[in-house]
């Protein structure tokens, strides 16, 4: 006969065939615990429909509120070490269309749903006033449009650049020992247009495989030496995974995104790069 | 013997109907992760149907010999083996763990009296033995009963060992371990008509292996593109065509199934066929692109079509016809207008799963609310059932489900916003040439059976 298992249909529970183990919940169960109520429990209408009408117009741009649980998702794929690429993928097309649809929109004829055009006409220098005076010429006062504009620039920059990075992470896994990818340069390189915050990340990923390859040795080395200076959350893989994180994206779930401070100066990477290097020769 | 669908409930001339006949799994609410059920797989003849789950565990079950005092029941699956086939593992490199969840299952051809399966997780494809073992040596020269060595210097005489019958036990060994050939999830496995080769595919790229080696593997699709910044399709399944050892396909998050023929080049980046339906422009909206991602392709046991499983439907493809599916059914149109809800708690990228029953006359797929549906290709019925415990007297019949778009509900219909998208069948297997069909409903297998008329 074979192994004792669970149940039949007299649903008497087996002993220890099947353990209870907890599994971590990420962040896109969390959204749908959120969102979704128990077993077979009636819900709502308006509920159910996440209190925003579907847009009817295929043309029309997408409710800001579609626009946001897109970006959320995008940044909550992204905290995960591995994403799911084929979730990636289908968010950040979806975002790119969004984005296509909301650029048409802005460079199409003033409408009525853009009360920001009317300042671009107040603004109090023109610029032929600047010119003559020697003075800065003075911007319009940064509206929502100019914000949205920066934001779809920076995402779409910073969608294109999250995806390099996976093909950096390849590069160090085993699988594919014989490609080699650019690893500091393409990204530094890349990141010049929008990039806000925080020095480039190839560096730190360079020296988050530095320390990979030295690990083998490394716990009898440092057995008495005092590393509580280096226990912080240096080398965990969220704080690495914080340069991905948008600058400039305005979401009430973005908490988690780690933005400056998770930033290391280049010259803490200095110095820590110089004792583990130093260490190694003990 | 023909697999047919039953018409909706209540229409005249049925002869076919549903029934309910076992369920495995615990009936308390609270699921615990590692029991949901990933995978369902008949094996070729039938007698053995295998699960995977998250835990990383395979419980296969047999059907026992029909009993001949009770003719009209017919052989019920009980437990035959229970294996951990995959481990949660680390790998140190990335700092992250790789989920046992067992994706697939595939048995292979039975060529002797062992059984043999592939299962796979995320990086990792394992060859499974199963055997059975009923008899065991007695009488050893150099060692005891209880298995501790003989001084040799005491054996005075030699005897032969002599085989006595044991009470039956089912061992399950991992004969082949192919790793390391996967950066990506690997989201699909078949085996080839040859029975030699088999191919697994991951998001961007497919490998095709030969069952003896397991230290390397050929890659024969890769559509990663050099910049990953441009990088807007993943694999999303891959099959291999039951009868010709050359040819297979793979689908795609666009909606896309491309046919390669591996005699045409080595790497098979550029398919021998594209099959497309042109997108509806009066439907557009912007989750076209994610409810055309194609979660599921199976070929037809006959090898002339193949099916394929997006979000709301089910289309049935003609090999030689690529700019449109020569049948398309939905699944759950209703769910059309409740895009935006369904994005935002995620349940718009669960992968259902599709199968067509031993004739290719019927198919057969997973919705919410434990529903699943099945559509008759000759007929053009379909009929909607559930798997639920209230439903599960032995025997009982089934009854038709049907959801209420809007208006007046009727009695015994359930509305769209009572549907529990927690409840979602994933996996559903068709027996290869009888009526018996595997539902699994999260944690606990369903099977059901036609009633004998």
């Amino acid at each position: 006969m074979g192994p004792a298992w669970v149940m039949e249909e007299t649903g008497v529970p087996a002993a220890a065939a099947r353990t209870k183990r907890s599994v971590k919940v990420t962040g896109v169960s969390l959204l749908r615990t959120r969102a979704m109520q128990g077993k077979g429990v009636k819900r709502p209408r308006g509920e159910m429909e996440g209190g925003e009408p579907e847009p009817q117009d295929p043309g029309a741009a997408p409710a800001s509120s579609l626009f946001n649980i897109s970006m959320v998702k995008l940044h909550q794929s992204l905290r995960r070490v591995e994403p799911n690429l084929r979730h990636l993928v289908l968010v950040a097309n979806t975002l790119r269309r969004m984005q296509e649809q909301m650029q048409r929109e802005a460079v199409g004829p003033a409408a009525p749903d853009s009360p920001e055009a009317p300042p671009v006409v107040d603004s109090p220098a023109p610029v032929s006033d600047s010119r003559d005076s020697g003075l800065e010429p003075c911007r319009p006062p940064p509206s929502d449009k100019q914000g949205d504009d920066l934001l779809l620039s920076t995402m779409d920059t910073s969608i294109s650049t999250i995806l390099e990075d996976l093909g950096q992470v390849e590069a160090l896994s085993p699988a594919r020992p014989e490609e080699e990818q650019p690893l500091a340069g393409a990204s530094g390189a890349r990141q010049e247009p929008a990039r806000t915050s925080g020095p480039c990340l190839g560096p730190l990923e360079l020296l988050s495989s530095a320390s990979y390859l030295l690990e083998d040795g490394l716990e009898d080395i440092f057995e008495d030496i005092d590393t509580s200076m280096y226990d912080c959350d240096l080398w965990s893989p969220t704080s690495l995974s914080g340069f991905k994180a948008f600058s400039g994206a305005e979401d009430s779930d973005s908490k988690a995104l780690a933005g400056a401070e998770d930033r290391l100066d280049m010259s803490d990477l200095d110095y820590l790069m110089d004792v583990l290097v130093g260490g190694h020769a003990l | 013997m023909a697999g047919v669908a039953g018409g909706g409930g209540g229409g005249g001339g049925n002869d076919f109907q549903w029934c309910f006949s076992q369920v495995k799994g615990a009936i308390d609410e609270d699921v615990a992760e590692a029991d949901i059920i990933s995978t369902v797989e008949f094996n070729y003849s039938g007698d053995l149907l295998a699960t995977g789950d998250k835990g990383g565990r395979v419980v296969i079950f047999q059907r026992e010999q029909e009993n001949k005092s009770r003719p009209h029941s017919r052989g019920e699956y009980n437990v035959y083996s229970t294996f951990q086939s995959h481990e949660p593992e680390f790998d140190y490199l990335k700092s992250l763990e790789i989920e046992e969840k067992i994706n697939k299952i595939r048995w292979l051809p039975q060529q002797n009296a062992a059984h043999f399966l592939l299962s796979t997780n995320d990086k990792t494809i394992k060859l499974w033995k199963i055997s059975e073992r009923d008899k065991r040596a007695e009488g050893y020269n150099l060692k005891d009963e209880d298995g501790r060595l003989r001084d040799p210097f005491r054996i005075t005489a030699l005897r032969v060992p002599i085989l006595k019958p044991m009470d039956l036990m089912v061992e399950a060994s991992p004969r082949r371990i192919f790793a390391n050939a996967h950066t990506y999830h690997i989201n699909s496995i078949s085996v080839n008509s040859d029975h030699e080769t088999y191919l697994s595919a991951d998001d961007l790229r497919i490998n095709l292996w030969h069952l003896e080696i397991t230290d390397r593997s050929f890659n024969i699709v890769d559509i990663k593109p050099a910049n990953m910044e441009e990088l807007t399709e993943v694999i999303t399944a891959s099959e291999f065509h039951p009868h010709h050892c050359n040819v297979f396909v793979y689908s795609s998050s666009k909606g896309t199934i491309r046919l390669c023929d591996m005699r045409s080049s080595a790497l098979c980046d550029r398919h021998s066929k594209f099959f497309e339906e042109p997108e509806d422009p009066s439907s557009r909206s912007f989750f076209s692109e994610i409810i055309s991602s194609i979660s599921d392709v199976k070929f037809s046991h006959s090898g002339r079509y193949m099916m394929t499983r997006d979000y709301l439907s089910v289309k049935v493809w003609d090999l030689n016809m690529e700019n449109r599916p020569v049948e398309t059914y939905q699944v759950h149109e209703y769910l059309r207008s409740k895009l935006c809800s369904l994005y935002e708690n995620d349940c718009i990228f669960d992968k259902f799963e599709c199968c067509w029953n031993g004739s290719d006359s019927a198919i057969m797929t997973g919705s919410y609310n434990n529903f699943f549906r099945m559509f008759d290709r000759n007929t053009r019925r379909d009929i909607t059932l559930e798997a639920s415990r209230e439903s599960s007297k032995p025997r009982a019949i089934l009854k038709p489900r049907k959801v209420c778009t809007g208006g007046k509900r009727k009695k015994d219909e359930i509305s769209v916003d009572s549907l529990d998208f927690n409840k979602k069948i994933l996996h559903t297997a068709w027996h290869p040439t009888e009526n018996i069909i595997a539902v699994a409903a999260t944690n606990n297998l369903y099977i059901f059976q036609d009633k004998i008329n």
